[in-house]
């Protein structure tokens, strides 16, 4: 019995050693986030969601909706900190969006940046029309990744959601 | 010079879009091949619309940990959005028997960006977009114009693809391929329209709303036994999105052709649905359509209308030059009541004016007062004694555009002085109402109290400068004028190539001879085509009819006493050399594709012939030689290439007449009317009927046809099976 309880004391240790320290290592957690649009007329709609540090610049390109770079520049915000560095976004772009459409994309987020200052940011522009720097953007918590969040701009709502 | 509104409208809109219409041609000819790669990857699965939605997603389900979306394209590839066991988003064409990735999605080429860009933006945005809108509204509307102008050129809009009359390159193919590609372009162009006042929401925003549907509470557990899913077969569905979470607010959004279903994910019924309004409908048939995806054929179609949008550039503006070239200025320096002599001009493309400033020059040079105008501005002419009328013929017998008010003109103007008058047609053996217009002027002169002819209409077939040249010299012998009607110099450069004479057979009764001559220089020939001889010291040139037998030409000619060319032939030897040029002349060459020919010659006519009957490659038809000479001796200088053509069954009937014969006489007319049997025949049986010979002999025997014609076969003459070469 003594032994039984032992081992399963140095299985909870090592279990609650094993959880610490996947805790700790960081690893990204993905969501789900869908963008719904506003019905307008006109071309489809460049959407970027990118990472807020808390001193509210940019940290990191999450998503690019919108996958010609000619036009890039005219997200004139973001194009500022992408241009320079034209980190490698390929995997993580998608087609743009058009009016009262939706997409659904599935971005990375670590967990050392919930809850400690940053935001996410949704950018959108569109041919010949109005920019939004920020369509919609929201403090990185628990709580607001859970929620529906209305946009600004050609964003009627943003909903996020954890994948397990 | 006046031209149609409906032409001037077509060319004006031609000018002030060509460019636009050039970039937007080439950078569709390299768009159609687009759809036509991509549906030629192999990620289309076989039977895959017939599987129903659930087994696909049971299929996918098991495979993945989560799906976002499956979407079937126009190709029907499958594409699927899902997130991996390993908790890899990730998007490919799936296979949905085996829920497996088959392929990476197709990114669009860099090529087929840079050229959609320029093909709808010619990247300037939205100022691009609008130009680009505005283009295709344009071209549209050249296809309308275009459509009235085939329409007035083939009679009416009932003989809209009945056969194009070819007599000029250009024009021909620009007529011929209009009528292939119009209604392509129509469809290009509209959907062009449309998608760019798309883009511009100008078009109304009709809502089609959600509607609710009555919802039963039935509850089923799982997706696969939902009725609706097990109904539909990925054929009847563009794309399904899944649920984006638990929530029972999160539906299953599944895209059909025409509309979009709301289902709700835990029981399976459809909570609402939307039918596709008509703006989504025809933006995705102007999508479909405009751009071929999904289609190799129409792809191909679309290729082959954006390679002609280009050649009608090419050939229309090339067209609209010659025109411009033909166009005339009418400078007078005689006004219209100090003028004796008045020439008035009826055209539609400006090359009778050409006809009509040689008279006009020959009889100035003679000091002679002329005013030259044209016969939409008929008045009256107080000093006047002369009136020439030369006039050609607009589509099937109507009046050339400046000549539309002449009939009315006539009525209403009072005349001082009695006219004489002579009218000279021009036109196309080819069409069913040569010279009508022109005989219908000649008719209303000849009623005309005032007027009194001074020669009888004369008609020109095919611009022909010498049958006008023979006019001019008849009407100035009537006159007793030494009218010198000098050829136009800027005629196309004409390529000279040294020939020997080979052969030569002397002259014979007639005073015909016949020569073979051979070219120094490669060159191409058949027979029909004509040699242009210019004797030394001479600037008019000499045609001839010419056959070809082997790598020869061989000529016939008839000596005149003072002739200048045929004295000068006459006086070649053998091996001596000559030059000349040979100007093409497809009417009068052998019918590729008719199975039975006949061949009407009279004189020299004969040598085309000759030449046509001695051909090696002539074997699909049975041809029928008719000849008028003046005695049998004449006609032994042909027989041995007569009967060679016989013996080897290239001739099926040989049917000669002579005028000075020995019991009576007797003209190719009346050999035509012993065998108006046969003749009837190969008329009914659309064969082809060649003449060449004098224009005298031409004129006769088309009566004699048009007489067999009506008699036998209770028609006219369809001039279609017509080809003359006459002079």
């Amino acid at each position: 019995m003594k032994t039984l309880f032992k081992q399963t004391k140095y299985i909870t240790i090592l279990s609650l050693l094993l959880v610490t320290f996947l805790a700790f290592t960081a690893k990204p957690n993905t969501y789900k986030c869908m963008v719904q649009m506003i019905n307008y007329n006109g071309e489809g709609a460049y959407v970027v969601i990118s990472l807020i540090n808390p001193e509210g610049t940019y940290e990191k390109t999450l998503y690019v909706q919108g996958d010609d770079d000619e036009w890039y520049h005219d997200i004139a915000e973001w194009w500022r900190f992408y241009g320079k560095t034209k980190t490698d976004i390929d995997a993580i772009t998608g087609a743009t969006i058009g009016g009262g459409e939706r997409a659904i994309n599935v971005i990375e987020i670590e967990p050392d940046k919930i809850n400690t200052g940053y935001s996410l940011r949704f950018e959108t522009a569109v041919e010949d029309k109005e920019y939004f720097i920020k369509d919609v953007e929201f403090p990185l918590t628990t709580q607001n990744i859970k929620l529906k969040h209305e946009g600004k701009g050609y964003i009627r709502y943003i909903r996020m959601m954890p994948q397990n | 010079m006046t031209i149609s509104i409906w032409r001037l409208s077509h060319l004006i809109l031609a000018i002030s879009s060509s460019l636009f219409i050039i970039l937007a041609a080439l950078t569709g000819t390299i768009l159609a091949f687009e759809p036509i790669s991509n549906k030629l990857e192999p990620f289309a699965v076989k039977n895959a619309s017939a599987l129903s939605l659930s087994s696909t997603i049971e299929n996918l389900k098991n495979e993945y940990d989560e799906i976002i979306n499956i979407e079937i394209d126009k190709n029907n590839f499958i594409t699927a959005s899902v997130v991996t066991k390993q908790g890899q988003s990730d998007s490919f064409y799936l296979n949905p028997f085996t829920a497996k990735k088959i392929g990476n999605t197709i990114e669009k080429a860099p090529i087929f960006r840079f050229t959609t860009n320029l093909h709808r933006s010619l990247f300037l945005k939205s100022t691009g977009r609008a130009i680009v809108g505005i283009v295709s509204f344009v071209l549209f509307l050249m296809a309308i114009t275009g459509i009235i102008l085939i329409a007035k050129r083939q009679g009416s809009l009932k003989d809209f693809f009945s056969k194009t009359i070819k007599e000029d390159f250009n024009q021909y193919y620009h007529v011929l391929l209009g009528k292939y590609t119009l209604i392509p372009i129509i469809i290009v162009t509209l959907t062009g329209v449309f998608l760019s006042l798309e883009r511009f929401s100008f078009l109304p925003e009709s809502k089609t709303p959600h509607i609710k549907q009555q919802q039963t509470s039935i509850s089923t557990p799982n997706t696969e036994s939902f009725n609706i899913f097990n109904t539909l077969t990925l054929g009847d569905i563009k794309g399904v999105e899944f649920p984006f979470s638990d929530d029972i607010e999160d539906y299953f959004i599944i895209k059909l052709h025409d509309k979009e279903l709301y289902v709700n994910q835990y029981n399976g019924q459809i909570v609402s649905e939307k039918l596709d309004n008509f703006k989504a409908l025809a933006t995705h048939w102007s999508l479909v359509l405009h751009t071929g995806q999904g289609s190799i054929l129409w792809s191909i179609l679309l290729l082959l209308t954006s390679i002609s949008i280009l050649f009608f550039v090419y050939s229309g503006f090339s067209m609209a030059l010659t025109r411009k070239n033909n166009t005339i200025k009418i400078k007078n320096t005689f006004n219209k009541n100090s003028a004796e002599y008045i020439i008035l001009v009826g055209s539609e493309t400006g090359s009778t004016f050409k006809f009509a400033k040689l008279l006009f020059n020959a009889l100035l040079a003679l000091g002679k007062s002329v005013y030259i105008s044209e016969l939409n501005q008929y008045t009256t002419y107080k000093k006047a004694t002369n009136l020439l009328v030369l006039t050609s013929t607009y589509g099937e017998g109507n009046a050339p555009d400046n000549a539309k008010y002449f009939e009315k003109l006539i009525q209403d103007t009072p005349q001082e002085n009695t006219l004489q008058y002579a009218v000279v047609g021009f036109g196309s053996l080819a069409y069913k109402g040569f010279c009508k217009y022109a005989i219908l002027v000649d008719g209303l002169l000849q009623q005309h109290k005032k007027c009194t002819p001074s020669l009888t209409l004369h008609k020109i077939n095919n611009k022909s400068f010498t049958e006008f040249k023979n006019w001019a010299d008849t009407w100035a012998k009537s006159k007793n004028l030494a009218l010198q009607v000098n050829q136009p110099k800027n005629e196309p450069k004409q390529k000279i190539t040294p020939f020997k004479v080979v052969t030569r057979i002397n002259l014979n009764s007639d005073y015909s001879f016949l020569l073979e001559i051979q070219p120094l220089k490669k060159i191409a020939f058949k027979s029909g085509d004509l040699l242009s001889i210019t004797p030394k010291n001479e600037t008019v040139a000499r045609q001839y009819s010419i056959g070809k037998t082997g790598k020869t030409i061989l000529l016939s000619i008839k000596k005149h006493e003072f002739g200048v060319c045929s004295n000068y032939l006459n006086n070649l030897k053998l091996n001596d050399m000559l030059s000349a040029n040979i100007e093409q002349n497809t009417a009068f060459h052998f019918p590729k594709s008719a199975k039975e020919v006949i061949m009407i010659s009279n004189g020299t006519g004969i040598a085309p012939f000759l030449g046509m009957i001695t051909d090696e490659n002539l074997k699909h038809s049975k041809n029928y030689l008719f000849w008028g000479g003046r005695t049998n001796a004449s006609y032994k200088m042909y027989s041995k290439y007569i009967d060679d053509a016989f013996y080897n069954k290239k001739l099926s009937g040989v049917y000669l007449s002579f005028s000075q014969g020995e019991s009576q006489k007797k003209y190719v007319q009346n050999a035509l009317m012993e065998k108006e049997d046969l003749v009837s025949k190969v008329l009914k049986n659309n064969g082809i009927v060649m003449i060449c010979g004098s224009v005298a002999m031409q004129n006769g025997v088309l009566k004699t046809l048009e007489h067999i014609s009506r008699d036998k076969l209770n028609t006219p003459l369809n001039m279609k099976l017509i080809k003359t070469d006459c002079y």
